[in-house]
């Protein structure tokens, strides 16, 4: 009885693996599968799962439109890397294996660095919608690129306007040591100091920290004219923030791209106000961007968060690129993104050969609990 | 000075929430010789639930200090619950079981609340109700808020309270007693199972106070919030001498001042070095603690 219940059990084993092998010989069942990393737990997971959801829309316009030729049907893989150096590289793997020609990521430059050099052993594209560090494009590999902007650019615009528009003479900034953050905040210090702004003090904090208390009575001791945040993310920015009001800090606050969220309003609410934090420039009035948003909305519920736009700009462009090579032969689809030149929702996409796109820098301010475009720094003018 | 006295009264708020969440730490280990490394995440599910009961009662009209006061006597009863069952849970059925494995279940225990609070309430910070805790005054340049102030006094406050449990009523002889020996507090008639489970509760409870207290402070909670303040909680209880009430006081005031005056005078990135340095060198000279370790009297 035993032995008949292996036999039964083995043919059906069987058949299973024929009926397979029948459906491959159909053929063209073929998914083209792009990944993406961020980090979709751990503090950082409210930018990470924007830019998960921007890719996956991306996917969503493209399949809606009838796809791309040759392939049955376009997915999203994701995989977290928790902002953690280990875990991106872990999930890199992991997207190897799961044999994406391209990923849409990561966040945290400190993450981007590490995992696209292994994906670079396998000539798999990397397009990251948000990490900023000059070094993501300055190691000469052929399949990285990034749609947003440059710290090396946001620096000097950061500067620029603290000095042109608001004559600031002081500074007093605070970074929390990630490749990131830290990077951005030397290169402000530089910037501040060729233009004769004097920095009175540049401190650190750690990630995850929740108390600034001692840190911020160094800021009110030093009465800077502007106290310039770099910190990794949105919600400690604010936490940061609304314990500068309570301590009754009155210098000018002035964030970057990774503080700008619109969670750092709704957190910090009318502490808030008034503070200025630079960030690409996103027409949100144009019709691409408009069509995103209701895009997103719909699917999630919730406003496209800071890199939503650029995460789905840099998946529309692979698959732009993709569809016009025809294949997702590297070489090929390469050769296709850098003749690309489309308004995508963030910004007109443009790749060089580098891998930039280049960068356009706004500051804003918020002000009555929204980011209002405030000054151009490519052409110094009150917005 | 008045840097130095404004850096004083950070560190003194700082050092008061982990003074409330070393004592569930001291308290546990007092009693089980357990390290409940889950004890910071009631810390971040009392922080969740004070903000969920805050807006819904304040949606509702009531007043904001009204608001306040219920919502930290039902999450410190919500905390006492989950940590009763926690340790129902993954704590009795290993009573008789190595350290390690007790241990390893904390582990793990922590790592399940964790992501169940990701899981359940989301990974974006939630922002408190901010319209109760701004406010201050200043004392020529030192300022004070409201919210520093309250976080000093309920932490004395709920320290007098437990110092009662615990010395004065028949409870607190009991979990005496049960900390000293188990089998013979057993045979006197004390049920010990369930004077562990009130230990885990009343513990849990004061970590859901310092919860709401780091909410309102600090304006959010987060689900990882849990984490770093329970580490930092517990090298205050061992700094105290763990199993000690008293030295979970003061080493959680130890090790508040000691981050903000790193952080004040040194720099922003030492300040966790310094403390753990404080940590290692306690243990090295004087290894039961400041306080110390085994005096009956005032051991739980």
């Amino acid at each position: 009885m035993k032995r008949l219940l292996v036999l039964a059990v083995a043919l059906l084993a069987l058949g299973l693996l024929l009926a397979g092998c029948g459906g491959e010989e159909k053929k063209a069942e073929q998914v083209l599968k792009i990944g993406t990393m961020s980090p979709l737990t751990g503090p950082y997971a409210a930018d990470g799962n924007d830019i998960r959801q921007g890719a996956e829309i991306a996917v969503e316009v493209v399949n809606e439109a009838g796809g791309i030729p040759g392939f049955s049907k376009i997915e999203i893989v994701s995989e977290d890397t928790a902002c953690d150096p280990k875990q991106a590289v872990a999930a890199a793997n992991k997207l190897i294996n799961e044999k994406v020609p391209a990923v849409v990521g990561a966040y945290c430059s400190s993450s981007t660095i590490p995992a696209s050099e292994t994906l670079a052993e396998e000539n798999i594209f990397m397009l990251t919608p948000a990490s900023t560090n000059p070094k993501v494009t300055e190691r000469g590999l052929k399949y990285m690129f990034r749609t947003c902007g440059r710290d090396d650019h946001q620096a000097p615009a950061a500067v620029k306007f603290m000095k042109d528009v608001e004559g600031v003479k002081t500074i007093f900034i605070v970074d929390d040591k990630t490749t990131y953050s830290q990077g951005l905040a030397e290169g402000v210090a530089a910037a501040a100091e060729a233009v004769g702004i004097q920095v009175l003090e540049h401190d650190h904090v750690n990630q995850g920290d929740k108390d600034y208390s001692a840190v911020l009575t160094k800021v009110k001791a030093a009465n800077p004219d502007l106290f310039y945040i770099s910190l990794q993310n949105s919600a400690t920015g604010a936490l940061m923030v609304i314990q500068a009001k309570r301590m009754g800090i009155d210098a000018i606050l002035m964030g970057q791209d990774a503080v700008y969220h619109p969670k750092l309003i709704e957190i910090a609410k009318g502490d808030s106000e008034g503070m200025f934090c630079t960030f690409g420039a996103i027409d949100k009035d144009a019709p691409k961007y408009k069509e995103f948003q209701s895009k997103y909305k719909a699917k999630t519920g919730n406003e496209p968060g800071a890199y939503s736009a650029y995460a789905f700009d840099s998946a529309t462009a692979y698959l732009t690129a993709v569809k016009a090579a025809g294949t997702t032969e590297p070489a090929k689809v390469r050769e296709e993104l850098l003749k690309l030149d489309f308004t995508g929702a963030s910004k007109q996409i443009n790749y060089q050969e580098n891998g930039d796109s280049g960068s356009n820098y706004t500051v804003y301010k918020i002000q009555d609990g929204k980011f209002v475009p405030y000054w151009n720094s490519l052409t110094g003018e009150k917005l | 000075m008045d840097f130095f006295l404004q850096q004083l009264i950070n560190g003194i708020t700082l050092g008061g929430v982990y003074a409330l969440i070393a004592l569930g730490y001291t308290m546990v280990y007092g009693i089980i010789q357990l390290i409940n490394f889950a004890h910071g995440e009631f810390f971040a599910a009392g922080g969740y639930m004070g903000v969920i009961l805050i807006s819904y009662l304040s949606s509702q009209g009531v007043n904001p200090y009204a608001c306040l006061a219920i919502s930290l006597v039902l999450s410190m009863g919500y905390c006492a619950l989950l940590a009763m069952a926690v340790e129902q849970l993954a704590y009795k059925p290993l009573r008789q079981a190595s350290r390690l494995a007790a241990l390893l279940s904390a582990l793990g225990m922590s790592i399940f609340l964790q992501n169940g609070l990701m899981l359940t309430q989301g990974v974006y910070d939630r922002p408190y109700p901010t319209e109760i805790t701004s406010g201050g005054f200043e004392i020529g340049a030192v300022s004070i808020s409201y919210m520093q102030i309250f976080i000093v006094a309920l932490t004395a406050f709920l320290l007098v309270g437990l110092n009662i449990l615990v010395f004065k009523t028949r409870i607190g002889r009991a979990m005496r007693a049960t900390a000293q020996d188990k089998v013979m507090s057993a045979l006197v008639g004390i049920n010990s199972n369930r004077i562990i489970a009130l230990t885990f509760a009343v513990g849990a409870g004061l970590a859901a106070a310092a919860g709401i207290m780091v909410g309102l402070y600090y304006g959010s909670v987060n689900y990882t919030m849990g984490f770093v303040p329970g580490i930092k909680a517990f090298a205050a209880a061992v700094l105290g001498g763990i199993g000690n009430i008293t030295g979970a006081l003061v080493g959680g005031l130890i090790i508040g001042m000691v981050e903000i005056f790193a952080a004040g005078y040194i720099s922003g990135e030492y300040k966790d070095v310094f403390a753990f340095i404080i940590l290692i060198g306690v243990l090295y000279f004087k290894p039961t603690g400041i306080m110390g370790e085994n005096v009956d009297d005032t051991r739980v």
